[in-house]
């Protein structure tokens, strides 16, 4: 299915590609460890708000069943 | 005149090494501030129990592979497409079919449902975007009302409407992405960058403002300012075709599905690769993913025909589900979190919870 884009290799093309390369060297960047702690913290506080990892019951999640099952 | 040839070549071989040079100091610049792994980080959260996930719904009905699906914002209605052409809008809680239209090609690689719930957007191999207004008049030909809104010159792989029904952002076997007015069909822009077919796009949630990430052929996941048409940031790190991408809910990071059998998290701040969700007895290609509501848990689907749930802050798998009898083509978490559904080439849809 993928058909390669031409690439192109003149220089217009190479030029354009040290431009964005300086452009992204040079953007403000965070500490992993400062990142981590956000990314935990926002976890940690819609875990109470998120279906599955605090189960809802029966009754309320429309796509769990709510008949009982008889046993013959 | 060869002297000229000769000048030329040397000065493109200059560039060239430039750009690599600067690549390394990219990478320099992002490995200062890796001083500690996600799931070390992780360590102080507890573990998550036992999960038990079921098939609770199968939508059967397409004639051949599912290859695209999307929720509608009212947590029930799914619209699906297919290798056959038809395209499928389902109540995904009595799983009856509501609406049905054939397209012009087959291939419809991409459908997603606009945000007032009623058009959908879908194409493929016709290389265009059409939106189709749904309507309940039994009278009316859905196939009618179409609207072609989209143009590429290759095939279309995923579309989206942004927080409107007014516009679309599409991606396209081109190497491109474009934003499109809905009603005049207008190019509003177009976001060149990738080298190779573009194969997925997500917009970031609408707190974070106006930007989307992209995945494609050359292995790059791309973050776009959808203003300027400009890339904001690059990442390289996927060994392989990058299937699918993935805002985490904060918006201040994206997960990625990749044919080289992983899946990975990167953080926008720290702008790196942060997590990569992997395992050697792994070795198919993750197709789909998607978060829960939290962003603790990723839901992927594979080639393998399974979907594997990851903690996404400890790095480890937490289930494995069965049931698809073939390749997982699409998986979308519903918007409460309730549920999340996947498409499968086995012709079927399957919605767990």
């Amino acid at each position: 299915m993928s058909s390669k884009v031409a690439t192109g290799s003149d220089i217009g093309h190479a030029r354009r590609a040290i431009e964005q390369l300086r452009m992204e060297a040079g953007i403000e960047r965070m500490k992993v460890s400062k990142a981590a702690t956000d990314l935990l913290q926002f976890c940690t506080e819609q875990a109470k708000s998120d279906p599955f990892l605090v189960g809802i019951p029966a009754a309320t999640n429309p796509f769990k069943e709510k008949k009982p099952c008889a046993i013959l | 005149m060869a002297s000229d040839g000769l000048h030329e070549s040397e000065t493109l071989a200059a560039l060239r090494s430039e750009a690599e040079s600067l690549k390394g100091k990219l990478e320099e610049e992002r490995a200062k501030l890796h001083d500690v792994e996600l799931r070390q980080v992780a360590e102080r959260v507890e573990a998550l129990g036992q999960f038990v996930m079921k098939t609770r719904r199968t939508l059967k009905g397409h004639g051949n592979k599912v290859l695209c699906m999307d929720w509608c914002r009212d947590k029930r209605r799914i619209v699906s497409s297919s290798q056959d052409g038809k395209v499928i809008v389902w109540d995904s809680f009595t799983t009856n079919k509501e609406h049905a239209v054939t397209m012009p090609c087959t291939w419809v690689m991409a459908c997603a449902y606009a945000p007032s719930g009623c058009a959908i957007a879908c194409g493929g191999l016709d290389n265009k975007c059409s939106v189709y207004p749904l309507t309940f008049d039994k009278n009316e030909n859905m196939a009618a009302k179409k609207k072609s809104v989209a143009m590429h010159t290759n095939y279309l792989s995923a579309c989206s409407f942004t927080n409107s029904d007014m516009q679309i952002l599409t991606a396209s076997g081109d190497g491109t992405c474009a934003l499109w007015d809905v009603e005049s069909g207008q190019l509003l822009q177009s976001f060149h960058g990738h080298g190779a077919d573009v194969l997925c796009l997500d917009l970031a949630p609408s707190e974070t403002g106006n930007t989307f990430v992209s995945g494609g052929c050359d292995k790059k996941a791309m973050v776009w300012d959808m203003r300027s048409g400009q890339c904001v940031q690059a990442f390289e790190t996927h060994e392989s075709d990058i299937n699918s991408v993935r805002y985490y809910p904060s918006g201040d990071a994206f997960a990625s599905g990749s044919d080289d059998a992983t899946c990975r998290l990167y953080d926008l701040r720290a702008d790196r690769e942060v997590a990569i969700y992997s395992k050697e007895s792994i070795i198919f290609g993750a197709s789909s993913v998607d978060f829960s509501l939290s962003g603790r848990l990723l839901f992927a689907g594979y080639n393998d025909y399974t979907i594997n749930v990851w903690d996404v802050l400890k790095g480890v798998r937490v289930s494995i589900l069965f049931g698809h009898e073939n390749r997982v083509s699409t998986l979308r978490v519903s918007p409460d979190g309730t549920a999340f559904c996947s498409g499968s080439w086995d012709h079927t849809l399957r919605v767990w919870a």
